[in-house]
């Protein structure tokens, strides 16, 4: 597949949002609280999307909302949960626990490297761990293989190449051209491991604003971007807004009741729109969550 | 001047620091990422610390907020790793220490952070390793830690699946699998320290409000205890002072059982002051 030519690849984030089809390898940008393509995974929600292949690195309330509205057919992330702070998956946890998703763990440096054998076109990449831990159990398309050159026993873990990327970035132009704040975790290698990347923004603004801040994911690398407003909320996606660590304890707290409380934090703030979604949040919380960089103490008051 | 279990564990998770070494903690590690600060505000402030997830390279972070991925965390630093620059050094040997911790923790220091019971239905899904079944292999020396040793259910005579890799798996030691790192060095818990003499935990010093007993009665595998089993030594003023200052939310309390809290201590008669 060639580079995508420039045109304006501006589209809404319903049309965003199907071209992830049932079934697909989709990879997810940023990690843990930051930065999650939560606008797309609302939609996906919305979209009624089945059977799909997640993969990633750190994760949290994206894959755990994909799960709980039965989006999920298989997981591949390196980590699924909310920190010390707020614990497990509630929705992961017991999906697994039931066996109705197939957890094939991953380790963020397997992933890497199968990103990166992706970029290059190349079968595989050796890594020097893992033997001995029962990761590679869940992994039986990883082998063993022996280094032509010192002898050395090391793990080859094949290209993986997700069908859609899903990243959010906090602005980007009408071309596709991405600015990221660090961490950047995985998002710059699904960029170009991916068949199809997906970007929302937070701005849309000129070329030459997104070159000046720094163009971290380039126009070539990009299918779709959708202007989204808050579309990483509730995580964070700097330097715009802090993450929400009381709506998160809001979701975590209704998936862990069960079915109903799910459904009933679905029906709030998923099912509709992103309008209404942020409706629902309220825009005196969004707004205070912008207000991180006022003082040390304000960007404190948000986390409690 | 009194304090908490909470702060002198982190204490002594510091000390585990040496200096100039190059150190990393995984995310949602509080009790680690404190007491890494700590070190680099008391014995080891040639250290370089790399701030997990963030990758900051000796930030300042105004204070330690609840989640990994915060900006706060790369407060001050001159720059921060991208995910890969992270990875690459861990695995070619570059960084010195990593902190890991485990739902179970085994004699010979493999943590399961995966599932407890069978992984294909598991009793419990843990969260997962993040990028530990390589790091653990390849890192210079592991600090392990847990604050739930009390419960009885987390050092086990065998981890239910093992995600890092501690001194001997089923396949192999170290040195027959390969891995260039020299595994877990020490494991701290809110009872004791622990060191890995031939591969093996061997308790070396107490809090002392602990008794050998009590230690045996949460451990799942035969404590060896050293000829010269110790009490922790008490926090100074200066490492105390460093774990309120980085931690003012008091994230590290979020490891420790309520009942764990209550544990405040006070110095021995005497003079409570180094000067």
């Amino acid at each position: 597949m060639s580079l995508q030519p420039p045109r304006d690849k501006r589209t809404s984030l319903a049309d965003a949002a199907a071209l992830v089809a049932d079934g697909a390898m989709v990879a997810l940008g940023g990690g843990l609280s930051a930065r999650l393509p939560m606008a797309l995974v609302r939609e996906l929600i919305r979209q009624g999307r089945r059977g799909l292949h997640l993969v990633g690195s750190a994760h949290g309330v994206d894959v755990d909302m994909l799960v709980a509205a039965g989006a999920v057919r298989r997981c591949e992330e390196s980590y699924v949960g909310f920190e010390q702070d707020l614990g497990l998956a509630p929705s992961y946890r017991r999906a697994a626990e039931e066996g109705s998703i197939e957890v094939a763990e991953s380790c963020c440096v397997n992933i890497l490297a199968q990103l990166r054998a992706a970029e290059m076109g190349l079968p595989f990449l050796p890594v020097r761990g893992v033997r001995g831990s029962d990761i590679a159990t869940l992994h039986p398309e990883y082998k063993t293989i022996t280094c032509p050159f010192t002898g050395e026993t090391l793990v080859a873990v094949p290209a993986l190449r997700p069908d859609v990327a899903l990243l959010h970035a906090p602005a980007g132009d009408r071309y596709g051209n991405l600015h990221l704040e660090q961490p950047y975790v995985l998002d710059e290698r699904f960029a170009s491991a991916s068949r199809t990347v997906i970007a929302t923004v937070d701005e849309l603004v000129s070329t030459e604003d997104v070159v000046a801040a720094g163009v971290t994911i380039p126009a070539h690398l990009v299918a779709a971007t959708v202007l989204a407003p808050f579309g990483a909320h509730p995580t964070s996606c700097y330097p715009r807004y802090a993450y929400d660590r009381a709506h998160l304890r809001e979701y975590v707290s209704a998936a862990q009741s069960g079915p109903d409380g799910l459904a009933k934090y679905l029906a709030t703030y998923v099912n509709g729109s992103e309008e209404s979604y942020q409706a629902a949040v309220g825009a005196e919380r969004l707004a205070a969550l912008t207000a991180w960089s006022r003082s040390t103490v304000d960007w404190q008051e948000i986390f409690a | 001047m009194s304090w908490t279990i909470d702060e002198w564990f982190v204490v002594a998770l510091a000390r585990t620091i040496r200096p100039a070494e190059t150190v990393f903690h995984g995310f949602g590690s509080p009790c680690a990422q404190v007491a890494m600060h700590v070190a680099r505000h008391t014995h080891a402030s040639d250290m370089v610390l790399i701030e997990g997830a963030m990758y900051a390279i000796n930030p300042e972070p105004p204070f330690i907020p609840p989640t990994s991925n915060d900006a706060s965390l790369r407060r001050g630093a001159a720059y921060s790793m991208r995910f890969e620059e992270f990875f690459d050094a861990a695995i070619r040997g570059d960084v010195d220490r990593m902190f890991l911790s485990g739902g179970q923790i085994d004699a010979s220091g493999n943590t399961n952070v995966t599932a407890i019971g069978p992984v294909a239905r598991p009793k419990v899904k843990l969260g997962g390793g993040g990028g530990g079944c390589n790091l653990s292999a390849t890192i210079g020396q592991l600090t392990l830690w847990t604050t739930r040793h009390r419960s009885g259910h987390t050092l086990v005579e065998a981890c239910d699946f093992i995600t890092d890799i501690g001194h001997r798996t089923p396949l192999g030691t170290r040195a027959e699998l390969g891995f260039t790192g020299g595994g877990p060095q020490w494991l701290v818990t809110e009872l004791g320290v622990f060191d890995f003499p031939g591969g093996r935990a061997r308790l070396v010093q107490l809090f002392p409000d602990v008794s050998l007993a009590e230690v045996r009665e949460a451990t799942g595998f035969p404590v060896e205890a050293a000829g010269d089993l110790r009490a922790v030594r008490p926090p100074s003023v200066g490492e105390l002072a460093a774990v309120r200052s980085v931690d003012p939310l008091g994230v590290r309390r979020s490891e420790f059982s309520p009942r764990e809290l209550d544990r405040t201590f006070e110095p021995d008669a005497g003079p409570d002051c180094a000067c």
